[in-house]
C-alpha cells in the first residue's frame, strides 16, 4: 500500500470517529480527541501515550497566557472597573453617537486583544454594550451581531492572536511582526462594523442605561483601572527596550502580575479563589480545544496524515485557494474550532510562502477571517454565547442576517491582504 | 530561576483549580475534558516533562 493511500484510510477513519462522536452528542474538544485516538489505531500506533502526552504540551504556554489574562480581565469585571468605564463613556459621549461608538468598539477590542478569546469580549464587556446599544434604539438581533462581531476582531487582533500564534507555531515561523498587520484591519472593521449596523440608531436614553447598568463600587476610579494596564504594558515594553539587563517574564507571568494589581487596588473585597475557579471553568472549552488540538496534530504527524493534507493544500491551483478562502477559513473554524489553524493554516501558509506571498501579511489575513466561523453551526460557541449575553429571544437566523454585510466586509479585507501581502509587507514591522 | 519557581507557582495554582472544578463537576464530558487538561500541567509540575 502507497503511502498516500494509507494515509487517506487514516484520515477518513479519523473523520468517520469525530462525525460518529458528533452524532453521540459529544463535545467538539472530545470528538477531536477520538478522531486522534481512533487515527492512532488505525494507523498502527495503538494507543500512544507518549504522542499524545507530547501533543497535549504543544500548546501548554497559550492555555496559560489565556488563563492569567481572562483572570485579569474577570478581576477587573469584579471589582467595578468595567462598569465603571462603561458609564464614564456613557455619560460622556452619550450626545455624540460618533464618539460614543468609537469608544464603545475600542472597549469592545480590549478584552479579546489581551486575552486572545473573543468568549471573553462577550462576557466581560458584551452584555454592558449591548444594554447601551439597547437604548439607542438598536434591536437585539443588530446589538448581537456588532457584539460578535468585534469580539471575533478583538480575538484575531494583537498582542494574543490565536490562530495567527498556531499557525506561526506549527511553520517554526516567530510570532513578531504581527501587530501592525492585526492592529490595523481589526481596528478598521470593528468601527465599520458598528457604524454599519448602528447607523439608524437614536440618540441613547441615558437615564434608562444608567438605571440598568450596574453600578460600580464608590471608591472606583480611572487610576485603580489604569494602573494594572500601565504596569503590564510598562513590562512588556521594559523586555524590549533592554533585552539584556531585564529578565525575559513571558505573557502569562505579566497578565499574572496585573491581575495582582487589580486585585491590591480593588475598592471591593473580591473572593480571589471563585473568580479564579470560575476563570479556568469558564475557559475549559477553550484549553480543551487547545489541548486536544495539539493531541490531534501531534497524531496526524504520527500517520502522515498531516502531510497528506499539507501536499493536498500546497498543490493546489493557488486561485482556486485564494478564491475559496472566504469559505474553507470559517467552515473550518466552526468544525475544528481553533483547531483549524494548525490543521489548515499550516499548509495554506507554506503554499503562500512557496508563492513568494508574504506569509505575516497572508496570515494575518486568514487570521481575520476564521472568527467569523464561531457563528456557524454545528459548534457556533461564540455566536449562541453572544446570542445569550445579549438576551436575544429571536431566531438566531435574524442574527446571521445582520452578521452578513460585516462579514463580507472581513472577507474581502483578510483575502485582499493575502492577495496583495508582498505590497503591504512593510507593515510586518513589530 | 526566580521566574522559573514563580511559573511553577503559577502552574500547581492553575491545577489546584482544575482539580477543584473537577471534583466539583457533574457532566462526565466534562470531567474527561479536565482529566486531558490536566495532563500536561501536572506533568510539567511533577517535572516529568
Amino acid at each position: 500500500m502507497s503511502m498516500t493511500t494509507s494515509a487517506t484510510i487514516i484520515l477518513a477513519a479519523m473523520v468517520a470517529a469525530y462525525l460518529a462522536a458528533k452524532i453521540f452528542k459529544i463535545s467538539t474538544e472530545l470528538s477531536m480527541l477520538a478522531a486522534a485516538l481512533v487515527g492512532g489505531f488505525v494507523g498502527g500506533a495503538g494507543l500512544p501515550a507518549r504522542h499524545i502526552a507530547e501533543g497535549a504540551f504543544t500548546y501548554l504556554d497559550i492555555c496559560l497566557i489565556f488563563i492569567t489574562a481572562t483572570l485579569f480581565m474577570n478581576l477587573l469585571k469584579e471589582s467595578g472597573g468595567v462598569a465603571f468605564v462603561v458609564r464614564r463613556i456613557l455619560k460622556r459621549f452619550h450626545k455624540h453617537k460618533f464618539l460614543l461608538f468609537i469608544m464603545l468598539a475600542v472597549l469592545m477590542l480590549i478584552p479579546g486583544m489581551l486575552t486572545g478569546a473573543g468568549s471573553v469580549t462577550v462576557l466581560i464587556v458584551g452584555g454592558m454594550v449591548a444594554t447601551v446599544l439597547g437604548y439607542m434604539g438598536i434591536p437585539k438581533p443588530k446589538a448581537a451581531a456588532i457584539v460578535f462581531v468585534i469580539a471575533g476582531l478583538s480575538a484575531a487582533a494583537p498582542p494574543v492572536s490565536l490562530w495567527a500564534m498556531l499557525t506561526a507555531a506549527g511553520v517554526n515561523m516567530p510570532y513578531v511582526g504581527f501587530f501592525l498587520p492585526l492592529m490595523i484591519p481589526c481596528l478598521v472593521l470593528a468601527l465599520l462594523t458598528i457604524f454599519i449596523l448602528g447607523w439608524k440608531s437614536k440618540p441613547v436614553d441615558l437615564d434608562q442605561a444608567l438605571k440598568e447598568l450596574p453600578q460600580p463600587p464608590a471608591r472606583m476610579n480611572w487610576a485603580k483601572i489604569l494602573l494594572p494596564f500601565l504596569i503590564f504594558f510598562a513590562l512588556i515594553i521594559a523586555g524590549r527596550i533592554w533585552p539584556f539587563d531585564f529578565p525575559i517574564m513571558g505573557l502569562p507571568l505579566v497578565f499574572a502580575f496585573a491581575a495582582a494589581i487589580t486585585l491590591l487596588l480593588s475598592p471591593v473585597r473580591i473572593d480571589f479563589l471563585e473568580v479564579s475557579r470560575r476563570t479556568v471553568h469558564q475557559l475549559l472549552p477553550l484549553i480543551g480545544t487547545l489541548t486536544c488540538v495539539g493531541v490531534l496534530v501531534q497524531i496526524m504527524t504520527l500517520t502522515g496524515v498531516r502531510g497528506l493534507i499539507s501536499v493536498t493544500v500546497v498543490t493546489l491551483p493557488a486561485m482556486v485557494v485564494i478564491l475559496t478562502l472566504f469559505l474553507t477559513l470559517p467552515v473550518s473554524e466552526s468544525v475544528l474550532m481553533w483547531g483549524a489553524a494548525p490543521v489548515l493554516g499550516v499548509p495554506l501558509v507554506l503554499l503562500f510562502n512557496t508563492m513568494n506571498l508574504n506569509p505575516i501579511i497572508a496570515l494575518a489575513g486568514m487570521s481575520i477571517i476564521w472568527p467569523l466561523g464561531d457563528a456557524i453551526p454545528p459548534t457556533a460557541i461564540i455566536g449562541r454565547l453572544t446570542v445569550e449575553t445579549v438576551g436575544m429571544k429571536e431566531r438566531y437566523s435574524i442574527f446571521l442576517k445582520y452578521c452578513i454585510i460585516p462579514a463580507v466586509l472581513i472577507i474581502i479585507v483578510g483575502t485582499l491582504m493575502v492577495v496583495f501581502s508582498k505590497k503591504l509587507a512593510f507593515l510586518a514591522v513589530f | 530561576m526566580i521566574i522559573t519557581i514563580l511559573y511553577y507557582l503559577l502552574v500547581a495554582f492553575v491545577v489546584f483549580l482544575m482539580g477543584w472544578n473537577l471534583l466539583k463537576s457533574k457532566k462526565w464530558q466534562e470531567e474527561v475534558l479536565y482529566v486531558i487538561v490536566l495532563l500536561p500541567f501536572l506533568l510539567r509540575l511533577l517535572r516529568l516533562k
